[in-house]
């Protein structure tokens, strides 16, 4: 399921469409209105966006009304969110550990072994 | 209408240090280092294993948190190129154990580095995504989950 949701962000009209929703529910014909490609083009866009869970259609009479359903994109931010913090605190951590070593080196002392923690 | 199906959100971070490239460098192929800078605060030691060689692995192992649990990273070498590029498989609990992918750029400034860390989710033989598209719409959706 993550991968159409990958599959569906792939395209820039796609992710265009899901600009418009997250800031407002339209009807497809609205959408389709801010494309220079037809309302055919709109509507495939949309369906690979409904398999992919992240658009929600409701049927109001001849109306077809759009929602955001930004649900399936929370693992995905989860994961970068993750790793922003991983990589940030490591390489923090290692700027660290090699300008204590560089200082060291440049003053012509001997490094000091003690750790903390090992 | 084709659909690119594999598809990667990419993570890119950057940092300044003071030291030069080939001292930055060297610290993501040396253990003793590894075992330093890899392991956070509330870890009491870590075990790392490595073969710099490209196809050979790494194994990053944490121990002695206080709730007993240890954590492991491990993945392969996919190229090696002192000072300036380095790229390796990375997986983890937190990948749920699939390859991912870093890439790691060393740029010499002055006398000392810009790093560039690349994260990708999915295996370089993925297509890439537009990476700039994805950053605009995981901003555009992250205000959006935030409003609810």
């Amino acid at each position: 399921m993550l991968d159409q949701v990958y599959g569906a962000i792939a395209d820039p009209t796609r992710r265009a469409i899901l600009g418009i929703l997250a800031e407002a529910e339209v009807n497809v014909g609205t959408l389709a209105e801010q494309f220079p490609i037809s309302l055919n083009g709109v509507s495939k866009h949309v369906k690979v966006l409904e398999r992919a869970g992240l658009v929600e259609r409701t049927v109001q009479g001849r109306e077809h009304r759009l929602r955001l359903n930004a649900e399936p994109l929370r693992e995905a931010l989860m994961w970068l969110e993750h790793y922003r913090a991983f990589w940030d605190t490591r390489l923090a951590a290692l700027e660290a550990l090699l300008l204590k070593k560089e200082r060291g080196a440049g003053s012509g002392q001997a490094e000091n072994p003690q750790e903390d923690g090992r | 209408m084709t659909v690119a199906d594999e598809t990667a959100p990419v993570l890119v971070v950057r940092r300044q240090i003071a030291v030069p490239r080939e001292r930055v460098f060297e610290a993501w192929l040396d253990s003793e280092s590894l075992a330093h800078w890899m392991r956070p605060g509330n870890f009491t030691h870590a075990t790392v294993t490595v073969d710099p060689r490209v196809g050979g692995g790494f194994r990053i192992v944490m121990e002695g948190r206080t709730d007993g649990g240890d954590y492991e990273h491990r993945g392969e070498y996919l190229a090696i190129e002192p000072p300036s590029l380095l790229s390796f498989t990375w997986i983890s609990n937190a990948t749920d154990h699939k390859p991912t992918v870093v890439t790691i750029e060393f740029h010499e400034r002055g006398t000392g580095t810009e790093l560039v860390l690349t994260h990708r989710r999915l295996a370089p033989k993925a297509v890439e995504a537009h990476r700039e598209g994805w950053t605009d719409v995981v901003r555009l959706l992250d205000e959006a989950l935030t409003r609810g």
